[in-house]
């Protein structure tokens, strides 16, 4: 596995722990159950579509001429 | 008027009489951070694409997108992480106590609360801050950046002496023998 995939998986991993954290918040200490609800919804939406997005965005960059170009 | 909101340890025939945040307005002054970091985003991108016009063809392109998406990701996080500190900071007011309820990040959560008999009196600090000191004892609340203080303080001042008249009735049918 190259380095760089390591260093992207440890910033996803890092992305999805602080969101388990909010997650479990949102849900376990709710005092609205409606508005925790919405807000468990945009939070999940917006985060799928990032992190997908992101992903792609990784894939397409072309990281060996990135290193090449930079002396690495 | 509260019946969608529920709190750990409440008894079954308990009225919420108020519930309370901090004012909005601190809520978007924190957000202020967040369309700051977006600006900030708009503006990196606008700054390379100036730079270089035949950046969209060149291979850091795709990394700039790259770098961009990642801090979209941080900041969605970071925007739910303000959310979740103002949301869960509350004071509830019931017709039996004041429940206050204290989120600090994501490790440190207080629940502490304060039976309205036991109130000797509410202060209005500062602006928006409101003191509920107890009789006899060191324990104390404090309302920080509420909306409408004036109101909350004779809110709680009238619960409070409603709940004296009551329990000076109920020791009055005690020392009477349960007439």
């Amino acid at each position: 596995m190259p380095l760089i995939s390591i260093f992207y998986l440890i910033l996803v991993l890092v992305y999805l722990a602080i969101g388990a954290a909010i997650i479990f918040h949102m849900l376990y200490y709710r005092i609205n159950r409606k508005v925790a609800t919405v807000m468990f919804f945009i939070y999940s939406t917006g985060g799928i579509i990032l992190l997908t997005s992101n992903f792609f965005l990784f894939r397409i960059v072309n990281w060996y001429n990135i290193f090449s170009d930079s002396g690495f | 008027m509260f019946e969608e909101i529920n709190f750990p340890g409440q008894h079954e025939q308990e009225k919420i009489i108020l519930f309370l945040r901090r004012h909005w307005f601190i809520f978007l002054m924190r957000i202020i951070l967040i369309l700051i970091s977006i600006i900030a985003l708009v503006m990196i991108y606008f700054f390379f694409s100036t730079d270089d016009p035949n950046l969209k063809e060149s291979t850091y392109y795709n990394l700039l997108l790259f770098g961009e998406s990642l801090a979209t990701l941080f900041i969605w996080n970071f925007f739910f992480i303000m959310w979740l500190d103002f949301y869960l900071d509350a004071w509830i007011v019931t017709d039996e106590r004041i429940i206050n309820i204290e989120q600090r990040g994501f490790f440190t959560r207080k629940i502490s609360e304060l039976k309205l008999t036991k109130i000797q009196d509410a202060t209005l600090l500062n602006y928006g801050n409101i003191h509920v000191q107890t009789a006899g004892e060191k324990e104390h609340f404090v309302f920080i950046q509420i909306p409408d203080p004036n109101y909350v303080k004779s809110v709680i001042v009238e619960l409070q002496e409603k709940e004296r008249v009551s329990e000076e009735k109920e020791l009055g049918k005690i020392i009477r023998g349960g007439k």
